[in-house]
């Protein structure tokens, strides 16, 4: 009797289950399966004529693709940079910030705002209102301060680093509230015993806080990291992967060699290399969670 | 006494910009679309002007209407998020609680699932739904829509169901309610929150998706975000019209992080606990 009710209760649980697992199969897996037959398949819409199965043509062309390496380096530059700038700037602010006695609940809501708009809107207000030439408030400001005028998206110099402002400023508030919370969590008690042991305030944050806070530190990495990857809309809207090839990471060069060359075969082959890159780097920070 | 006022004036100063800088783009163009295109252009730019509302006008009832694309990504956002719930919240629950087969794995696949570069599942959606015809269709984007929304509606849910005292539902099984009378009047009851929260954050990422809506969609089915570019163009950019339009789009996302303020950084970290994962 009771192995039916075990066997019974797994069934049910099953049966609740099944649904999502059948959907992400269809929806993800497949697809999947998909671009990688894709990537080995000449499928360019440009030239119809010329579609058939390709082997590793599509690779073997990327190893000596210039462009390519250029979009893997930015992709490097663009995810390091971002998640850097985004965990050190966000746990200084949450460390400043629990130092006010007042007014956090302010800078909590605010916080709140560049993180719900739509990238691609904010690669617009960028694009426009904050720095675009003669009329952005950056050109004012930099002219007001005797510095001059820059096309800020337009100067490949300058391009990369704007893009890297701009997802810095939509996703550092993320990091913020993150460590905030966690600072918000550690219990008062250890800091009073750090204080009547005269431990400065440098140790106290080295020895005491971040070890305490490190978890939520690896969070943030963890899920900026995959979010700086697949980054697409603010960039695309903001310069579109130029001038020229200036901001072009990965998943624009992927995306312009399918829907603007239509050469799908070695779109899907780029974006191969992209979900590899992902699954690797999640792979080896999953690792080092459990490793903690 | 003296230095620490003025190192808590510092903080203060710090706060202060902080809070014009993550405010400002969003107030700036709340601004600029009081203004007309020529008082866009001027330099330096002006806080006096005599505000109008036509670029409003225009924007949701002229020419450049932007109505059709709201209804779009209403649409889209509204079905999507609807079938979302109706697959997370029993699977969700299975994960939680249940003795289910091989949790796990299954687990797992989920959140490797919600790690897929977007670009990577574009690519062979667009091949596919161009070949029976679902391109520029409702189905075809709930579809792709799904792929970020189910796994992280999952995860979100997961964590609420856990949550919940397990002698709640020991005491409705006692009552001999059975499984699924358990699941529907005893256990969803108690995460309606957890249930509402995921619906804000499953329906704000759908109405904020971009790149599944340039490529998939077309001239019928056309959400907001792509719809933010009829503004731009070579020969010119409709400044004051596209910041209209923007703050238009936003409203509702903006209103609905407020009102889920207290929930926001549950819902980012969401399956980071179990082992990282994406937004």
């Amino acid at each position: 009797m009771k192995g039916t009710i075990a066997s019974r209760e797994r069934a049910f649980a099953l049966w609740l289950f099944l649904p999502a697992l059948a959907v992400l199969v269809v929806t993800t897996t497949f697809p999947l399966i998909y671009l990688g037959w894709s990537s080995v398949n000449r499928i360019d819409l440009a030239m119809p004529w010329n579609s058939g199965f390709a082997g590793a043509e599509n690779y073997t062309k990327m190893v000596a693709d210039p462009r390519f390496w250029n979009s893997l380096v930015l992709t490097f530059i663009y995810t390091a940079s971002t998640v850097v700038l985004q965990v050190l700037i966000g746990l200084g602010l949450a460390l400043l910030v629990t130092q006010i006695p007042r007014g956090q609940g302010l800078l909590r809501v605010a916080a709140i705002i560049p993180i719900v708009l739509a990238p691609v809107v904010v690669g617009l207000f960028w694009r426009t209102l904050v720095l675009a030439p003669d009329f952005g408030v950056v050109d004012f400001v930099t002219r007001a301060l005797g510095l001059g005028s820059y096309n800020w998206l337009g100067d490949p110099q300058l391009a990369l680093m704007s893009v890297i402002a701009i997802h810095t400023w939509q996703w550092t508030p993320f990091a913020f509230l993150v460590i905030l919370a966690s600072l918000a969590a550690l219990p008062p008690d250890i800091f009073e015993a750090a204080r009547i042991d005269r431990a400065n305030g440098w140790r106290r944050f080295w020895y005491i806080t971040l070890p305490l806070i490190r978890p939520a530190i690896v969070i943030v990495v963890i899920m900026r990291m995959m979010i700086a990857l697949s980054a697409f809309a603010a960039i695309f809207a903001a310069t579109g992967g130029g001038p020229g090839t200036a901001t072009e990471i990965l998943n624009l060069y992927a995306y312009r060699t399918s829907f603007t060359e239509l050469n799908f075969g070695y779109g899907a082959a780029l974006a191969m290399v992209l979900l590899a890159i992902t699954l690797l780097v999640s792979f080896v920070m999953f690792r080092l969670r459990r490793a903690q | 006494m003296k230095g620490r006022s003025v190192a808590s004036a510092s903080l203060i100063a710090v706060a202060g910009v902080v809070l014009t800088l993550w405010t400002f783009p969003v107030l700036w163009a709340l601004l600029t679309s009081f203004k007309t295109e020529r008082d866009v252009l001027a330099y330096p730019p002006t806080l006096v002007f005599s505000p109008t509302l036509a670029n409003y006008r225009d924007v949701l009832f002229g020419a450049t209407t932007i109505l059709p694309n709201l209804i779009s990504s209403f649409i889209v956002s509204v079905l999507a998020t609807a079938l979302t719930m109706l697959i997370a919240v029993p699977a969700a629950y299975s994960l939680a609680r249940l003795d289910l087969p091989a949790k796990r794995a299954g687990g797992f696949y989920i959140l490797a699932t919600q790690m897929l570069p977007p670009v990577g599942l574009v690519i062979p959606y667009f091949l596919v739904l161009q070949k029976v015809g679902w391109l520029d269709s409702y189905k075809g984007l709930v579809l792709i829509y799904l792929t970020f929304s189910l796994p992280f509606a999952i995860w979100l849910l997961v964590s609420y169901f856990e949550d919940i005292p397990r002698e709640m539902e020991e005491a409705a099984l006692i009552d001999r309610a059975g499984r699924l009378r358990a699941l529907l009047y005893v256990i969803l009851p108690q995460v309606r929150g957890g249930i509402a929260v995921t619906v804000v954050f499953v329906f704000l990422n759908a109405w904020n998706e971009f790149l599944f809506a340039v490529v998939l969609g077309g001239n019928t089915v056309r959400p907001v975000t792509v719809a933010m570019f009829n503004f731009i163009s070579v020969e010119q950019t409709l400044w004051a019209k596209l910041a209209a339009a923007a703050i238009i789009a936003m409203a509702p996302v903006i209103l609905l992080g407020l009102i889920a303020q207290r929930h926001i950084v549950k819902g980012l970290t969401v399956g980071a606990v179990k082992g990282g994962g994406r937004r």
